[in-house]
């Protein structure tokens, strides 16, 4: 398999650390090679045994010449195309190996119309891959391919992500004592949709019902700066903290520590902070908009709410007993854990031979 | 129903017509039936045969097998399409159900439109499959089988093809002096067929050839005290119009009871909200299927026989003289790329009067080259050139992207019937039969609690009078039909049926919904009644029109 990626191995985001996870799950039910060649690569990789990771080609040109070259040198059966962005070179790619097509479809990029040609990219594919339903839904309105050929394959959350007390980081933060609401994301002055404001807005409200806030930030983000001080002009400095980005095993201690991992996204493709959190005991709440339904199981593991009711939604979570932490995370990792995603990964590999 | 040790659970809509012989079979093999039902052969075919069961059931059908064991689902629809089955997915849950709207009252599947749907619907007057006006409800196709399991749903896959069958029947076809005996072999067998019921079987009765050949046929299946359904109009009582006078001849001829049921304007106007809402998808038509419907409720019948399909089977629509008429004429001129649409756009601004009259005429030169093209042409109420004017100019231009009527109309006649008069059968059979005619029957009929059936609808006896199709000529299939019962039908019925029946009801419609201007793409042939604010009407009552319409009785 030629895998055609933005990153990977090396790389930072949800959309590397999906496709880590997906090569390493096909990886494991069996397929023999996967060639990855990124656009980036910022962090040294580590690799799975059966896949190679060629050098990261930044520009647009040198990438698709990469890519052309590799594909010329090798057998390829499949051609994964991990954006949107990229699948007309994939398709290419495709055609002129008589290979299998697949294309990845993540959240925000693939929801809108995108351009006529990467549109008939997408309806050559032989699978479209979704993390979410919605970003399904949305394929299937600006394309024409059958619906069939559309699957969703929801992220998966790393075994790593455990429950335990998380006493020593409230410590830490010295916020014992305080009700802990936490948001894990990039805040993106572009994007602004993860909801940070949000939660920031409700708090007042929350405090007069005699909750003692303290609302954790975790990541990194030219909209930073904007929060904080929005935080500041509506007199709450002292109930918002932000902790910028956190290495994996400090981001897990702070999952533990917090009461309610809060995210009222009106983006997500799917939302994989929601299953860390829960997988880390704590339970998650967002609103009924995109991919966080998915992630939240539709209110079965997390809670959906809608956006007028967010602040009394986390006033009714605080006053209940804290769920038990093992059994949350359990569920959460027997829905989206890994066993699961390798199981999603071999129905993938399965689905391409039936097409054969 | 669940079979004996629970393994299988099949969900079935339809009646299969070879139960008999089936479960002589299935028994001889060791199978242990618990009922009399014809739905649990299913369940010992599927057992026994898996997927394949598609190729030994005759009859109409829709049904849902799931296995226990293996943790799938498998569907399944019969080759023409006369039961409907819708599924929905959205990656997580699978639905499928029978209607549309059962799928809709969930309440967990998305009404954002589909304009593939809509545009289908505009340029045939009823939705084409596989789309709904729903994007995230799609009708497994005819003659389909689908696989659903944890890897999620497969595309569905074809089991049977009407050109195919058509296809062979040309490579061995026989001479037109033999197509009387094969007709009256295979439509005898098909009414013996459609016949099995434990309750009694009535029958729509016109007083045209089709339902009268299978009334006299009914007879000489030794079936007695037939109850013949026949609707008549007030506003024709006593004249040359009146169908009545002419079916009680026919009536008389086959000893049935005759049941004439008039109809009103008054109660056509009461009745039009309730057939609004009874569609289940849009539909320009089926209004009298509804009236015919509904007398033979107030008969007390629950299972018919109609004579549907025999125009697309024998050759009796216009379309069979028409479509290879124009390929011969334009379709040379039409070949030519490009040409076609620089004549329209031409025409159209230096005669813009003559090219709004006439758009058909103008699309001569467009479609004529192939036999879609020219099929669309013959049946579309608009063209694509049109849509842009009928409807919001975007949904028309995704709609034309996603629906791509010419390649699909076309897809249908592979592998190539072999003769003009399949090749119409074909289009006419799969396109407007399927997808307006058989829905009008499901929806209209099930809203009576009437099962509506059609013996002239049979993949066997298409099979039967494949090699005889393409020998048909005009009248020639018709004829061979009338003389198709021991005792023949009257010669007035032949006669009088080339002439053809006015039904008043588009009038009616006219005045209900308000239309004053003229008919658009007039097509006598199906008695419909076509018109741009009717077609409006009819999407609002399936709640997609962005105007609601007001019906109101003047």
């Amino acid at each position: 398999m030629l895998a055609l990626v933005t990153d990977a191995y090396g790389g930072r985001g949800g959309i590397a650390q999906y496709n880590r996870d997906f090569f390493g799950a096909l990886a494991e039910v069996g397929l023999s090679s996967i060639t990855v060649l990124p656009r980036q690569a910022p962090d040294s990789p580590v690799m799975h045994e059966t896949v190679e990771q060629l050098p990261a080609r930044a520009g647009r040109i040198a990438y698709s010449v990469a890519a052309v070259r590799t594909a010329f040198f090798q057998t390829v059966d499949v051609v994964f195309c991990g954006h949107l962005f990229m699948a007309p070179l994939a398709a290419l790619i495709a055609r002129l190996k008589s290979a299998k097509l697949i294309i990845q479809a993540h959240g925000i990029e693939a929801w809108p119309q995108p351009s006529g040609i990467q549109r008939i990219a997408t309806e050559r594919a032989d699978l479209v891959l979704c993390v979410s339903r919605h970003t399904r839904a949305a394929v299937l309105s600006w394309s024409a391919i059958a619906p069939d050929r559309v699957l969703v394959v929801p992220n998966t959350v790393r075994e790593v992500f455990t429950p335990c007390d998380g006493a020593t980081k409230r410590a830490a933060l010295a916020v014992e004592g305080k009700r802990i609401l936490l948001t894990v994301g990039r805040m993106d002055s572009r994007e602004r949709y993860k909801g940070h404001d949000r939660v920031i807005a409700a708090i007042p409200d929350l405090v007069a019902k005699g909750h003692d806030i303290c609302y954790v930030v975790v990541g990194e983000g030219d909209d930073r700066t904007r929060l904080e001080a929005l935080a500041r002009d509506a007199g709450l400095s002292d109930r918002v903290r932000f902790l910028g980005a956190q290495g994996l095993p400090s981001l897990i201690e702070t999952y533990r520590a917090a009461d309610l991992f809060v995210m009222p996204s009106t983006g997500e493709g799917f939302g994989v902070s929601f299953l860390e959190a829960m997988a880390s005991g704590t339970p998650a709440l967002g609103l009924d908009i995109a991919g966080a339904k998915d992630a939240l199981a539709d209110g079965e593991l997390g809670t959906v709410a809608s956006e007028a009711e967010l602040s009394a939604a986390i006033s009714r979570i605080l006053n209940q007993p804290k769920p038990d932490a093992v059994d949350l995370s359990t569920a959460a990792h027997g829905r989206f854990g890994r066993k699961q995603f390798a199981k999603n990964a071999l129905n993938v590999l399965n689905r391409l031979t039936e097409t054969a | 129903m669940t079979s004996e040790d629970g393994r299988f659970v099949v969900v079935f809509n339809g009646e299969i017509y070879n139960y008999p012989q089936l479960r002589t079979e299935l028994e001889t093999d060791g199978a242990h039936f618990r009922t009399t039902s014809d739905t649990e052969a299913l369940l010992h075919l599927y057992a026994r045969h898996g997927g394949e069961m598609v190729h030994r059931i005759r009859g109409m059908f829709a049904f849902a097998i799931w296995d226990q064991v293996q943790r799938r689902l498998f569907l399944a629809r019969d080759p023409y399409g006369i039961k409907p089955l819708y599924t929905a997915n959205d990656g997580w849950t699978f639905r499928c159900a029978s209607q549309v709207k059962a799928l809709l009252a969930g309440g967990q599947i998305s009404s954002d439109p589909e304009p593939a749907g809509v545009v289908g619907f505009h340029l045939f007057g009823s939705v084409p499959e596989p789309f709904t006006l729903y994007r995230d409800i799609r009708s497994l196709p005819a003659g389909h089988t689908q696989w659903v399991d944890a890897a999620g749903a497969r595309e569905p896959k074809p089991f049977s093809s009407l050109a195919e069958v058509l296809a062979k029947g040309a490579a061995n076809s026989i001479s037109a002096a033999e197509i009387p005996e094969r007709v009256r072999d295979g439509v005898l067998d098909s009414v013996r067929a459609h016949l099995l019921a434990d309750v009694d079987v009535g029958i729509f009765l016109s007083a045209g050839v089709d339902s009268g050949a299978l009334l006299g046929c009914m007879r000489d299946a030794g079936y007695r005290q037939i109850r013949a359904i026949t609707l008549a109009f007030e506003e024709f009582r006593g004249t040359s119009e009146d169908e009545a006078p002419l079916a009680a001849q026919v009536c008389e001829r086959y000893g049935a009871r005759h049941v004439v049921r008039h109809l009103s304007q008054q109660e056509f106007v009461q009745d039009l909200p309730a057939i609004l809402e009874a569609m289940d998808q849009p539909s320009i038509d089926g209004v009298n299927t509804w009236f015919v419907s509904k007398a033979a409720k107030e008969a007390g019948l629950k299972v018919v026989i109609s004579g549907l399909g025999g125009d697309e089977l024998l050759g009796g629509y216009p379309s069979f003289v028409d479509v290879p008429r124009w390929r011969r004429r334009f379709g040379g001129l039409a070949s030519v790329p490009g040409l076609g649409r620089f004549a329209r756009t031409l025409i159209g601004r230096v005669a813009p009067a003559f090219s709004h009259a006439r758009p058909k005429a103008l699309g001569l030169l467009e479609h004529s080259g192939t036999w879609a093209g020219a099929y669309l042409l013959r049946r579309g109420m608009f063209l694509p050139h049109e849509l842009p004017e009928v409807m919001d100019p975007e949904i028309a231009r995704e709609g034309m992207r996603r629906l791509r009527p010419l390649r699909c109309l076309g897809a249908s006649l592979k592998p190539d019937p072999g003769s003009d008069v399949a090749r119409v059968c074909v289009l006419e059979s799969v396109h407007y039969m399927r997808n307006q005619l058989l829905r009008d029957a499901d929806w209209a009929g099930m809203a009576h609690s009437l099962e509506i059936r059609v013996p002239l609808v049979d993949f066997t006896l298409l099979g039967a009078l494949a090699s005889s199709i393409p020998a048909i000529t005009k009248g020639a299939g018709k004829a061979a039909l009338a003389a198709a019962p021991t005792t023949p039908l009257p010669n007035e019925v032949v006669t009088r049926a080339k002439s053809g029946f006015a039904v008043p009801t588009g009038a009616w419609i006219k005045s209900v919904v308000g239309d004053t201007s003229s008919s658009i793409g007039q097509k006598p042939e199906s008695k419909g009644i076509v018109s741009r604010r009717w077609s409006q009407a009819v999407l609002n009552g399936a709640g997609l029109a962005k105007r609601p319409l007001e019906v109101h009785a003047s």
